[in-house]
C-alpha cells in the first residue's frame, strides 16, 4: 500500500530509545570523524519567527504520510494566523522521490517545506540541500522529538531536519484463529512463538490453505529485528568508515531464526519476493483469511479490513518476540523527517509552519492516525488504534535504524544484498555462511564507493 | 570557383549546347549563390533542431564525465574538475569488465531473437492465407502496443515461483520438479526471461519492417526462379535475401541500438539482480546516477557506453554507408 517501509526507517520510538542506529549513542558518536551523523542540544527561543509581509508558501509532503483531515486543517489555520500567506501544498508520490527533490532542491526556486524518509535525509543533510535548524528546534518542540528520528535529521553536529512521523513492525494476528488453536496469550519469546505456531498448524491441520504465518522470503526489515535481536547488526561504523557486519555470528544466528521460521510456519510465501509482491495484507484477507499471522506496518491492519471487513473485530497485534523470555525484538523504526529547503526565500514562513505543524494538537491527530507522533511524547491517542500499543511498547524496548550514511539508499534503491541472501538461504542455493558472506562484501562495497 | 566546379560536373543535360552554356560565364554570380545557399537555408532549421536536442545533451554528458557532480555540488551549483578520475574509477573496477562483456552477450542475444523471430514471422505472413495474416498482424500489433511496464509486470507474474501460470503449467503436466521453481534465481536465468520479454516486444517492428521489404519483392522473380527450379530455400537465397539483405541490416542495427541500452524491463524485473547477476550498463549507469547520486560516475558510463556501441557498430555503419552508394 505505502512505499514508505521501503524507504523510511528511522522512526518511532524516539521517546524511549537511544538513538537511532548503530551510530546511536550520542556519547561516542562525539569521537566519530567528522562527517558522522551526530545530533546537537536544542537551542533557540520556543516560539518561531512571525513571517513578515506575503507570499506563497509550497509544502511537500509524501503521499500516505499525513491524514487529509489534519493537513486541510493545518493549512487553513496558518493561512489564519498569518493573513497574506497562502499555503501550496502538494503531495508527492514516493516512486522517484530521490530523483524529483535533487532536482527541485537543487532549482532556484525549490519547495520550502519538503517531507524526508528518514533513511534518505542524511543524503540531503551532508550535501547541503537543507537549511540548518539548529539555532532554533527549541521552536519545534525538540525537548520532545523521538531521539531516533532526530539523529537522522542531523549531520555533522547540526540539525537539517526535524522529526515527522514513525513506525515500526508489529506480528498482526487473528485473534479468532488463536483461540482456536487454544492459544491463551500472545507469545513472548522466540520459542513459544514457534510452539503456538505448531498449535495453529494443528488446529488447522485440515485447511489446505492455511498458513500459520505469511512470511515471505525478502522480509528484510523483520530480519533486521532477528539480527539486532541476537546482538548483531548489518554493518559497523568506525570512525565514519562503514563496513557490513552480516557474516559475524550474531547475524547468522538471525539469518538462521529467519529460515527456521520460515520453515516452520509453513509459510507459501515466494522465497524471492518481499511483502509488498503480493501485498501481504491482501493475502492475508485472501478468500475469508486463511492466514493468522503477519509481520507488518500498522496501516496494513486497515488494508486487511478494506479487502475483508467481517475481518476488522479479529485483528490483534503484539510486538515480534525476543529470543529472551518477556522481551521484545528490537524493531526498525522506520519514518519521516521535515526539512526547510536551503534555497527558501520563505525561510520564516517555512519555520513558523513546522512550529505549527509539531504542536501538540496535530501531532495527536498523527498519532490518532496510527503514526508515532515525531515531536510529541503523548502516544495516548495511538490506544485507539489495534496496532498502535503493541508498536509503542515494541519502539519502547528498541527502535534501531539502518546505518545513517548517504551511501545507504543505494542498499535500498538498488540491488539488495539482504535480499538476495535471504533467496539464496531460503531456496537452499547457499549456506548461511556463505550467503552472510557474499552479502557482506557486496554491502561493503555500496557502503564504501566514493 | 564555382565556375570551374561546374565545368567538371557532368550536367544532367549532356546536350552540346546545354554544355556550351554552361561553359559561358555567368552573367551574375548572385543567383548562382543564392541557389547554393538555399538549400542550406533549407535544410538549418532541422540540422540546428538536431544538434540543439542530440548534440547538447551528448556534450553535456562528456563535459559532466570530467567532474565530479554528486549530490552536494548539484545543489550548490558547484563545478569540481576531476581530470578522467571517474574513468579512473569505473575501469579499474573488476566488475564494470565483467557488466560489458554480458551487455553485449545479452544484446547479441536480443538481436539474433528479435531479427530470426521477425524473418520467421515475416515470412509466414508472406505464405499465410489472408484471414490468418489479418489474425497474425493484429495480434502483433496488440503485442507491439502493450505499454513496457505492463508487459513486463506481466512476464513477472507468467514466471512467478507461487503464482506463475508457467509453473503451474508444467506442474499440470506431470513435471512436478517446477513446483516453486525459482525462475530468477540466478543472473543468466533471469537474464534469459528478459531476452524473451524483449523479443515478444521486439518482433513486431522487425517482422513488419522484414514484411514490408518482402513485398517489394515482384512476384515474377519467384515465378523465374521456379521455371528454373529452384527449391524454396533456393529461391531463398536467391531472390529473397538480395532484396531483404539492406532492410534486415538496418533491422539489426537499430536493434543492437535499442537492445544494448534497454534498462525499464531490466531494472523493474529484478533491479539488476539477484547478486548483482543482471546487471547491465544501463543498470550500472542508474545505480550511480540516480540511485547514488553520483552523477559525474555515471556520466562516464554513458560515455564509455557510447564508445561500446560505436566499436560494436562501426563495421555495420560502414556497410550501411557502402549499401548506400551501391543503390545510388
Amino acid at each position: 500500500m505505502r512505499r514508505l517501509p521501503l524507504l523510511a526507517p528511522c522512526l518511532l520510538a524516539g521517546v524511549l530509545l537511544a538513538g537511532c542506529g548503530s551510530s546511536g549513542s550520542t556519547s561516542t558518536s562525539s569521537t566519530d570523524a567528522a562527517g558522522a551523523p551526530q545530533a546537537p542540544a536544542c537551542s533557540g527561543s520556543t516560539t518561531a519567527p512571525k513571517p513578515s509581509g506575503s507570499g506563497t508558501l509550497t509544502v511537500w509532503l509524501m503521499d500516505g504520510s499525513a491524514p487529509t483531515a489534519m493537513t486541510n486543517q493545518l493549512n487553513a489555520e496558518f493561512a489564519q494566523q498569518y493573513p497574506g500567506w497562502k499555503v501550496n501544498y502538494q503531495v508527492q508520490e514516493w516512486d522517484g522521490i530521490g530523483d524529483k527533490l535533487a532536482k527541485a532542491l537543487s532549482s532556484s526556486n525549490p519547495p520550502d517545506v519538503v517531507e524526508l524518509g528518514n533513511t534518505q535525509a542524511v543524503q540531503y543533510s551532508q550535501s547541503g540541500a537543507l537549511a540548518d535548524l539548529t539555532s532554533v528546534s527549541n521552536a519545534f518542540h525538540c525537548d520532545q522529538w523521538l531521539s531516533a528520528l532526530k539523529t537522522s535529521g542531523a549531520y555533522d553536529n547540526k540539525q537539517y531536519a526535524i522529526p515527522f512521523y514513525a513506525a515500526n513492525r508489529t506480528v498482526i494476528y487473528r485473534k479468532d484463529m488463536f483461540a482456536k488453536a487454544g492459544i491463551t496469550a500472545a507469545p513472548t519469546s522466540n520459542d513459544e512463538w514457534l510452539a503456538d505456531i505448531q498449535k495453529l498448524k494443528q488446529a488447522y491441520a485440515s485447511d489446505p490453505s492455511f498458513q500459520s504465518l505469511y512470511l515471505p522470503g525478502q522480509e528484510w526489515y523483520t530480519l533486521l529485528s532477528f539480527i539486532w535481536d541476537q546482538g548483531g547488526d548489518v554493518a559497523a561504523d568506525s570512525g565514519g568508515h562503514w563496513s557490513g557486519a552480516l557474516d559475524t555470528p550474531a547475524a547468522q544466528a538471525g539469518i538462521k531464526f529467519y529460515q527456521q521460521l520460515y520453515q516452520a510456519s509453513g509459510t507459501t510465501a515466494a522465497k524471492d519476493t518481499d511483502e509488498a509482491k503480493p501485498q501481504q495484507s491482501d493475502v492475508f484477507a485472501q478468500n475469508g483469511g486463511h492466514v493468522a499471522m503477519m509481520i507488518s506496518l500498522p496501516w496494513e491492519e486497515a488494508g486487511v479490513v478494506k479487502d475483508d471487513p467481517a475481518l476488522a473485530s479479529q485483528l490483534g497485534a503484539f510486538p515480534i518476540p525476543s529470543r529472551t523470555d518477556g522481551r521484545t525484538a528490537p524493531v526498525f523504526l522506520g519514518g519521516s523527517d521535515l526539512a526547510i529547503a536551503a534555497g527558501s526565500k520563505n525561510t520564516d514562513a517555512a519555520e513558523a509552519y513546522l512550529a505549527l505543524m509539531s504542536g501538540s494538537k496535530y501531532q495527536n491527530m498523527l498519532a490518532a492516525s496510527g503514526a508515532v507522533p515525531g515531536t510529541s511524547t503523548d502516544t495516548s491517542a495511538l490506544d485507539a488504534n489495534v496496532v498502535g500499543p503493541a508498536m509503542a511498547k515494541a519502539a519502547s524496548a528498541g527502535g534501531k535504524v539502518t546505518p545513517i550514511t548517504p551511501n545507504w539508499a543505494t542498499v535500498e534503491n538498488g540491488d539488495n544484498p539482504l535480499k538476495d541472501m535471504l533467496t539464496a538461504v531460503l531456496s537452499g542455493q547457499k549456506t548461511v555462511a556463505a550467503a552472510s558472506s557474499d552479502a557482506n562484501s557486496a554491502l561493503t562495497k555500496i557502503l564504501t564507493s566514493s | 570557383m564555382s565556375v570551374d566546379t561546374n565545368a567538371v560536373l557532368p550536367g544532367r543535360n549532356t546536350t552540346p549546347a546545354a554544355r556550351d552554356q554552361r561553359r559561358r560565364p555567368a552573367p551574375s554570380r548572385r543567383p548562382r549563390a543564392r541557389r547554393q545557399v538555399l538549400p542550406y537555408l533549407l535544410l538549418a532549421p532541422a540540422v540546428l533542431a538536431i544538434l540543439a536536442l542530440l548534440g547538447y545533451p551528448v556534450v553535456t554528458v562528456v563535459i559532466t564525465s570530467f567532474q565530479q557532480l554528486d549530490l552536494g555540488q548539484l545543489v550548490r551549483h558547484e563545478t569540481v574538475w576531476v581530470g578522467f578520475a571517474n574513468y579512473r574509477e569505473i575501469l579499474s573496477d573488476p566488475d564494470f569488465w565483467t557488466i560489458t562483456v554480458r551487455t553485449l552477450v545479452f544484446t547479441a542475444a536480443c538481436v539474433a531473437s528479435i531479427v530470426l523471430g521477425g524473418l520467421v514471422t515475416a515470412q509466414l505472413m508472406r505464405h499465410a492465407g489472408k484471414v490468418v495474416r489479418m489474425i497474425m498482424q493484429i495480434a502483433l500489433l496488440l503485442a507491439w502496443a502493450m505499454p513496457v511496464i505492463s508487459a513486463t509486470t506481466v512476464f513477472q507474474w507468467i514466471f512467478d515461483q507461487n503464482y506463475g501460470i508457467l509453473n503451474k503449467t508444467l506442474v499440470a503436466l506431470g513435471l512436478h520438479g517446477f513446483t516453486g521453481y525459482d525462475w530468477f534465481s540466478t543472473g543468466p536465468s533471469t537474464l534469459t526471461i528478459i531476452v524473451i520479454l524483449l523479443a515478444w516486444q521486439g518482433i513486431p517492428f522487425a517482422a513488419f519492417t522484414i514484411y514490408a521489404g518482402l513485398l517489394t519483392i515482384p512476384a515474377d522473380l519467384y515465378e523465374a526462379a521456379s521455371i528454373d527450379g529452384a527449391k524454396p530455400r533456393q529461391a531463398f537465397g536467391a531472390v529473397t535475401w538480395p532484396a531483404l539483405k539492406p532492410i534486415v541490416m538496418i533491422t539489426v542495427f537499430l536493434e543492437i541500438l535499442w537492445d544494448f541500452k534497454v534498462l525499464t524491463q531490466v531494472w523493474v524485473i529484478r533491479n539488476g539482480g539477484p547478486d548483482g547477476g543482471s546487471t547491465t550498463l544501463s543498470v550500472l549507469q542508474y545505480l550511480d546516477g540516480i540511485s547514488g547520486h553520483h552523477y559525474g560516475v555515471a556520466a562516464a558510463v554513458s560515455v564509455l557506453m557510447i564508445l561500446i556501441i560505436i566499436a560494436v557498430t562501426a563495421q555495420y555503419i560502414r556497410l550501411l554507408v557502402r549499401a548506400q552508394e551501391v543503390e545510388i
